[in-house]
């Protein structure tokens, strides 16, 4: 079975993001990049999957400008066996990415395809689902667990009520949550390995994409800061502010 | 001109930081208990055991050592990163295995001599100590008192050797002693492959040093090595030395970097939670002060210790780079983890937090491998017989 996974190259998860001073964007100057941890978490499922004898091989995708390679080595440092990226200006839009995804499953038929929920950049969550929509494979989102059985994906949802498990047939879409596994450290002889595995490039003419922007950003600003709280002294004094000062009640 | 590191390397500093924050800071406060009750800053054999295992399914082994004796020999550029990662914890553990002395084996064992020391000392499997200091030479290797004598087909070894690290537990020592008094450190000192155990060797007392640690005074009497026991050719012991205390005084500098940035961070994260007089700490100039000049301390130490490394790579002379930056990155961390300190308060002062091991480690190492007035002297020498 061949697995595709997407990964994405973010900010760093330690790091405190700010917005540029004129409002265009985040500040990425001296910023650490790292693998968006929900693809970590993709590529480590499709990592144990190749070791339980269930996948034949590996495939690592990145949407974006040459720096995303480093991702791309990462996944193969973690595991993966061959690496592809979709070059483009800079990162597009999920439909963008959706699009293009959906051009290396038509090259490389995989069984299974594993993203992030989401990437901690956007947080947008859209990706997945939008891929499922496209090329009319069955998805399971939000996944805390799966299970190959036969030509049956049996993928456990972390849905707001708690736990639901549905039957895909595959090929199908998956995309994963943050329990679905702890990703492993790559070694440093699979860090050096990673550097001879094959990475293909493409452009997205070769898969036949045309990535038109439908999204524009108009400003990027911090949130607003929140103002300290206090404490209060009686369910009294609560209910008086919460009446005279908040006006949530009345 | 390229200012980044390779992007593996990159990755490999990553994981050893990993290494550190998910293995390393979790023994830091057994670390300080154990030294606190005056048991000296240890870690146990099992916690040595799991800490290599980890290290070696990480491949982080044998980094430095060269690839026929089953090592990975990386360039000094990407050991920078490494061991800056490794110099932030105070636990006592270097990436296996902890090998001084490999660099100056490899360039001077015979043969026999790197089937019986060398290899098993790359697989970690030895441990060895080197021994030049002694009483009346310290700084000042030249007066050097330690003989040895050709006697038949045996070195005869007569002398004092102190503040000898590790020397209660060494397989081997490392040993510099004069072989012809006229010539002196002209030509006339050698390096020996010492056994423990070798009749006439004693280890005459142990003595405490700061932050638990403790060096061995040895006593050489009549002690008879075989021919084969000189390392190196006769005479010529100090240019490997020289080697040895290279990539050494690299490695320790890095560490200074790796505890100068923690003693940084610490102050990063305490400044601001702090109020003093209606403020927090890190509103107050002079702790700005101290946060900028820590910052600009430990990026020009950095930037140091990667040209030096960069140049010994390159199989360049690094005699006079050396010096700077021992003399630099041993200094900048002392007035960092100090600043560090002051701005903790009484907080800084327990045992309870690592700053003042951190402070024990650096002090020990403005002395040892060359006190700093005296890698000073080396960089004004150099400066003033060039011109
Ligand atoms: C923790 C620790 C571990 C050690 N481990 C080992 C080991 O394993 N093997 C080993 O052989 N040695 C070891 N040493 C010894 C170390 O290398 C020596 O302490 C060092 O070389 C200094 O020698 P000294 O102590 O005799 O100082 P001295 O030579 O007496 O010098 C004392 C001070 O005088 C000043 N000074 C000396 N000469 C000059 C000058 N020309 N110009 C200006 N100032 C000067 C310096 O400030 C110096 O610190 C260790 C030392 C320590 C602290």
């Amino acid at each position: 079975m061949k697995v595709l996974v997407a990964v994405k190259r973010v900010v760093d998860y330690n790091v405190k993001v700010r917005a540029k001073a004129d409002g265009t964007g985040a500040d990425l100057n001296n910023v650490k990049m790292a693998i968006n941890p929900f693809c970590e978490i993709a590529i480590e499922e499709a990592v144990r999957l190749k070791e339980a004898g269930v996948a034949t091989e590996v495939i690592a995708v990145s949407i974006g400008d040459k720096s995303c390679q480093e991702q791309i080595r990462t996944a193969l440092a973690l595991g993966a066996d061959r690496g592809i990226q979709v070059e483009t200006d800079g990162s597009p839009e999920p439909l963008v990415v959706a699009k293009l995804l959906k051009g290396v499953i038509a090259k490389e038929e995989p069984q299974l395809v594993i993203l992030g929920k989401q990437s901690i950049d956007g947080d947008n969550n859209q990706t997945g689902q939008m891929l499922g929509a496209l090329t009319n494979m069955p998805q399971g989102t939000f996944a805390s667990e799966i299970k190959v059985e036969g030509d049956k994906l049996n993928v456990t949802r972390e849905i707001d009520g708690g736990l639901q498990t549905i039957a895909l047939n595959l090929p199908a879409i998956v995309t994963t949550d943050l329990r679905l596994n702890e990703p492993r450290y790559a070694s440093l002889p699979n860090i050096m390995k990673a550097k001879k595995k094959q990475l293909d490039v493409y452009t997205p003419a070769d898969l036949g994409v045309e990535p038109s922007a439908h999204l524009t950003t108009v400003k990027v600003e911090p949130p607003a800061e929140r103002q300290a709280g206090i404490i209060v002294e009686s369910v009294e004094q609560l209910v008086d502010k919460l009446k005279n000062e908040a006006k949530v009640i009345s | 001109m390229n200012f980044e590191l390779d992007e593996e390397f990159r990755k490999l500093e990553e994981l050893v930081n990993h290494f550190v924050e998910d293995h390393l800071y979790p023994l830091e406060s057994r670390v300080l208990e154990r030294e606190a009750r005056g048991e000296g800053a240890h870690i146990t054999a099992a916690e040595r055991e799991t800490l290599d295992s980890v290290s070696r399914e990480l491949g982080l082994w044998g980094l430095d050592a060269p690839e026929d004796v089953g090592g990975m020999a990386l360039p000094g550029v990407a050991l920078v990163a490494v061991n800056e990662a490794i110099g932030k914890s105070v636990v006592p553990y270097v990436l296996p295995p902890d090998s001084p002395n490999l660099s100056m084996l490899a360039a001077t064992v015979t043969e026999a001599q790197r089937e019986r020391y060398l290899a098993p000392y790359v697989a970690g499997k030895t441990i060895s100590a080197i021994a030049i200091s002694e009483p009346g030479a310290g700084t000042d290797p030249a007066a050097m008192a330690t003989t040895a004598v050709l006697d038949g087909d045996e070195w005869v070894i007569n002398g004092r050797k102190i503040w000898i690290t590790r020397a209660d537990v060494m397989d081997f020592a490392i040993l510099m002693a004069v072989t012809d008094k006229e010539k002196g450190s002209r030509g006339g000192i050698s390096a020996f492959l010492l056994d423990a155990g070798t009749p006439g060797l004693r280890i005459a007392r142990k003595i405490p040093m700061i932050g638990g640690n403790a060096t061995f005074e040895l006593e050489l009497e009549d002690c008879r090595l075989p021919v084969t026991a000189l390392l190196g050719e006769q005479g010529k012991g100090f240019a490997p030395m020289q080697l040895r205390l290279s990539t050494r005084r690299l490695e320790m500098s890095t560490w200074c970097i790796g505890i100068a940035q923690r003693a940084l961070d610490m102050m990063l994260e305490y400044a601001p939670q702090r109020h003093t007089f209606g403020s927090a700490l890190s509103e107050k100039q002079t702790i700005q002060n101290w946060l900028a000049e820590a910052e600009s301390n430990i990026h020009s130490a950095r930037l140091m210790a990667y040209h030096t490394a960069w140049k010994l790579d390159q199989g360049q002379s690094v005699r006079r780079e050396i010096s700077m930056l021992k003399a630099h990155a041993t200094e900048m961390a002392w007035t960092t983890v100090d600043r560090a300190m002051q701005c903790y308060g009484a907080m800084g002062m327990t045992k309870e937090l690592p700053l003042q091991q951190m402070a024990n480690e650096v002090r020990l190492m403005r002395i040892y491998d060359g006190p700093t007035e005296i890698h000073k002297w080396v960089v004004a020498r150099d400066l003033l017989s060039n011109r």
